[in-house]
């Protein structure tokens, strides 16, 4: 029981930081429809940020978090001014063939300042807790509680607020957004702001229990983008249950079947919803 | 208060707009007339600045707005209420109509007051407010979609085929509703198939065929005019 119970916990992890490296994706998708495989490379300079700043100038971990959701809110900010926006017009594969193109750009950037080397990042939260017999590291509680407690945040935001609801509108009706007056470039940038500071906080917490190096997004994007296919693309909640349903898979399958085919799990998975459900879990509306 | 000098429009190599030029005074209601495919959408596309004119210049009480982005136009005080209501399926009837609000969004109280008078025009919005504007039929979606443009204050409102799809009695209505929207002092810019009951309402009309105006008169005179009876009319 306690052994399923420690699942669970792994499957939470892993779940959260999948929802919320999803739910940027999907949120551009939404909006734009472009599939941003440069995603995973944004979330990986988020890791670098966080990890220079810690280790290098000795800042304290939150501060650094914040200052790699800033810096990859303003580098995704670049990257839908300087690339996606001057295709607008273009064929979709364009978009497709840029988004690769950033991703290997940036890779290629961070191993030239950095080395591919694997490092490992600093955190405060080294404890292990004893609850209930249970022994969970606290970094993990950090990460289930963070990455929950940012889903609400940003639920609210698209909830409640007007500003928020504006990418909503964007995603469910682009040219009856236009006709109430929303800007087009503010709703985008917006979109891709909030996108790559979801990547970067992501990365801020779960790279403590994992591995800083250059190609570290590559099975996260592949795995974002299985949830965001099951979830319906462009889907909020599909981002969020997608995300746990390829973490609690992840956690049981490694546990109960064998750790060497967890990473496959996520894609068998997709065959079999795909084949039973062909649209995803939650696609209505938004396309 | 909106005037077009020649104004041309493509799709590609194709021109569905040819030397437009009309114009709509401060307080008029204006229909525009025309065969499916005749060009009312896209003129109306336009004007909002969903699609840029080729050629030819645009103004808004006398200011160039050729070319200008949706968003400006709609700060303007060019609002269009479009065929096929482009709605927010999956938010409220709330949310929709407000919004339609956004470019005012600062000015909170005047956004609850245009709210409560768009809700007293159409009752049955108040009723189904916090459902989802897709799960509305077809007319109250109309209504959602009037409602939605209205919050936006307009100078001037672009209703393109407001009737469209809805039962005899409440297109009566809805003309009656577009006629009380104009009297309060709103310009209406009206595109229609329902050729008698707009031009009934409207004080002046023009009639577009193949993308270039081919007529223009005052209300008596159109519905007078033998080729309208015949074209438009079907009597
Ligand atoms: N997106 C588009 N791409 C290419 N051609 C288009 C497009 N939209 C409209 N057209 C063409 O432009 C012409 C005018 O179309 P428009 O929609 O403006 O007509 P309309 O007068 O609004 O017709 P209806 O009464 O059926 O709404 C038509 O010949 C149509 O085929
Ligand atoms: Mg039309």
């Amino acid at each position: 029981m306690e052994l399923f119970f420690q699942q669970v916990l792994n499957g939470l992890t892993l779940g959260s930081i999948y929802g919320l490296v999803a739910l940027g994706l999907t949120l551009v998708y939404g909006i734009l429809h472009v599939p941003n495989f440069a995603h995973g490379a944004l979330y990986m300079v988020g890791a670098y940020v966080s990890y220079i700043t810690m280790v290098d100038f000795g800042v304290n971990y939150w501060v650094a978090m914040l200052l790699a959701a800033v810096a990859v809110a303003v580098l995704a900010v670049l990257c839908e001014r300087l690339v996606f926006n001057p295709l607008r017009d273009a064929p979709p594969i364009h978009d497709k063939i840029a988004a690769i193109g950033i991703m290997l750009f940036l890779e290629a950037l961070v191993q030239m300042q950095w080395g591919a080397e694997f490092r490992r990042m600093p955190t405060p939260y080294t404890e292990i807790l004893d609850i209930a017999g249970m022994t969970i590291p606290a970094q993990r509680v950090l990460i289930i509680a963070g990455a929950f407690s940012l889903m609400a945040v940003l639920h609210l935001f698209l909830k409640k607020t007007m500003t928020g609801s504006t990418i909503v509108a964007m995603a469910q009706n682009r040219e009856g957004a236009f006709l109430v007056g929303i800007d087009a470039n503010r709703v985008a940038m917006m979109t891709f702001a909030i996108s790559g500071a979801l990547a970067a906080v992501g990365a801020t917490l779960f790279a403590p229990i994992n591995l800083v190096y250059p190609a570290m997004g590559h099975l996260l994007i592949m795995k974002a983008f299985v949830i965001i296919i099951l979830g319906g693309m462009g889907s909020i909640p599909g981002a969020i249950v997608g995300g746990l349903i390829i973490g609690f898979a992840e956690a049981f399958g490694g546990f109960y079947i064998s750790t060497d085919y967890k990473d496959i799990i996520a894609f068998a998975l997709l065959v079999v919803i795909l084949s039973i459900k062909p649209t995803g879990l939650f696609s209505k509306g938004v396309h | 208060m909106l005037q077009l000098n020649n104004v041309e429009a493509r799709y590609g190599s194709f021109k569905a707009l040819e030397q437009v030029s009309m114009s709509v005074a401060q307080g008029e209601l204006v229909v525009l007339l025309g065969a499916n495919g005749a060009g009312k959408s896209t003129l109306f596309n336009t004007i909002s600045g969903l699609i840029k004119p080729s050629a030819g210049t645009i103004t808004l009480d006398g200011t160039d707005v050729t070319g200008l982005k949706p968003s400006g136009l709609v700060q303007s005080g060019v609002v269009q209420c479009p065929e096929g209501r482009k709605l927010f399926p999956e938010m409220s009837v709330l949310k929709n109509l407000m919004l339609g609000a956004y470019v005012h969004r600062r000015d909170k109280a005047a956004i609850k007051k245009t709210l409560e008078e768009i809700l007293a025009l159409f009752p049955i919005l108040d009723e189904k407010k916090d459902q989802s504007a897709g799960s509305l039929s077809g007319g109250q979606q109309q209504m959602v979609a009037i409602g939605r443009a209205m919050m936006g204050r307009p100078k001037l409102l672009l209703l393109d085929e407001p009737s469209l799809g809805l039962a005899p009695l409440v297109v009566k209505q809805m003309f009656e509703t577009i006629k009380g929207i104009n009297e309060q002092g709103t310009t209406v810019l009206l595109a229609e198939q329902n050729a008698f009951a707009a031009l009934k309402i409207a004080h002046r009309a023009y009639v577009i065929e193949n993308g270039r105006l081919v007529m223009e008169g005052d209300k008596d005179a159109m519905l007078g005019n033998e080729a309208i009876r015949k074209a438009y009319i079907g009597a």
